[in-house]
């Protein structure tokens, strides 16, 4: 009898011992967020996160999910298993087609048994790609029935040459663009000014600029007549 | 008695409470749990969502476009930062359904994705005024309460 409780206790301390283990399992990364400021016609960004297995168990890369097609992940090698003390490195590569501004992009890591929806590491790329031509509002609004006045969009380049609006459109001829000069291929204005305010409706003001990079060619806009919004409960 | 003897029983009783607590109490509750005290003040709780505002709400699906289009919420606009997909059509699609007022709720796969709450500042910088907020679980949330049932917006 003394012998099985004996037996018993050991097959359980042995259960709890690995169970220890699997929670303790894990990848020690240098960074787990990375900052990189690209330059303004970057298409794609590489970031390298490096890590150690800093355990006394092995750990296995169980599944990579990233959160958007635009990412490719390799891990080096492609090696999955970490042995103690053993080192390695994963390389995303983001496509950052039209974005400009801050954006961020993660990879999430799935360890051992890690269970979905709840992996061991988040890793995150924040990506900073210069805004070269900035609308100082992104929408204009009227309300109905208000009177009709003309509203400005201020437009500004910040890059080493010239930018110039070659064009612009509108998708409701409720609205009349004028686009003034103030410094040319630096600085302009969108001068808005609706015919009428009776209906509510939206019209997207297009611009389109000759600037080398493809991701500031096409600028976008809104004129807005709306009624009041409703309080906030 | 030996070891496998002993195994056994403590299984037994182990299966037998379970069932009986599964009988009692019904299956283990999948909801997203929120407490309104400890989300970001952008955050909204499911709850709130479907009882205070009664689901009147513009939902925003921050995944990628397949799933959206497999187990999006009805009618949920998509708005994802896939450097495949064209910002400039989800800015129009969205602002134009913003005309109303109402509340805008975005989601992405769960509270760890993230994208949901870059997607709430690109549309908050739309500057219509319109609240935005991120809904906490994300679509884990939405698929706890049943509210995807692979119906295509």
């Amino acid at each position: 009898m003394c012998a099985s409780l004996d037996a018993m206790r050991t097959a359980i301390y042995c259960w709890l011992a690995m169970t220890g283990f699997l929670h303790a399992a894990a990848l020690t990364f240098e960074k787990e967020l990375l900052e990189i400021h690209a330059p303004a016609d970057a298409t794609s960004i590489v970031a390298d996160f490096n890590f150690e297995n800093k355990t006394d168990q092995p750990v296995t890369i169980a599944k990579v999910d990233k959160t958007c097609s635009c990412i490719a992940v390799l891990v080096a090698d492609s090696k999955l298993v970490y042995a103690p003390g053993e080192k390695g490195q994963i390389r995303a590569t983001f496509d950052m087609g039209n974005f400009s501004g801050v954006v961020n992009k993660t990879v999430v890591l799935y360890l051992d048994k890690d269970v979905e929806g709840q992996p061991s590491v988040t890793l995150t790329v924040e990506v900073h790609i210069p805004v070269l031509v900035e609308l100082k509002e992104k929408t204009l609004k009227w309300l109905v029935d208000a009177a009709p006045d003309t509203q400005t969009i201020d437009v500004t380049m910040d890059y080493a040459k010239p930018i110039k609006i070659t064009s612009h459109s509108c998708t409701s001829e409720n609205f009349k663009i004028v686009v003034k000069t103030l410094e040319e291929g630096k600085h302009y204005q969108l001068l808005v000014t609706p015919h009428d305010t009776k209906e509510p409706g939206l019209a997207i003001i297009r611009l389109e600029t000759d600037c080398e990079i493809k991701r500031h060619q096409i600028l976008q806009a809104f004129a807005v007549i709306r009624r009041e919004l409703p309080p906030v409960p | 008695m030996n070891l496998v003897a002993q195994t056994a029983i403590v299984l037994t009783i182990a299966l037998a409470a379970a069932g009986t607590t599964y009988l009692i109490q019904g299956p283990p509750v999948r909801a997203v749990l929120c407490d309104t005290s400890k989300i970001k003040s952008d955050e909204v709780c499911l709850e709130r969502v479907m009882s205070e505002w009664k689901g009147r709400v513009l939902w925003v699906d921050a995944r990628l476009r397949a799933d959206w289009q497999r187990d999006g919420i009805a009618g949920a606009a998509l708005w994802n930062l896939d450097a495949s997909e064209n910002m400039q059509t989800f800015e129009a699609e969205v602002a134009a359904r913003m005309l109303d007022g109402q509340r805008v709720v975005v989601y992405c796969d769960n509270e760890n994705c993230g994208t949901s709450r870059q997607v709430a500042g690109r549309i908050k910088a739309l500057q219509l005024g319109n609240e935005v907020f991120v809904l906490y679980g994300g679509w884990s949330a939405l698929a706890a309460a049943q509210l995807t049932k692979n119906l295509k917006p």
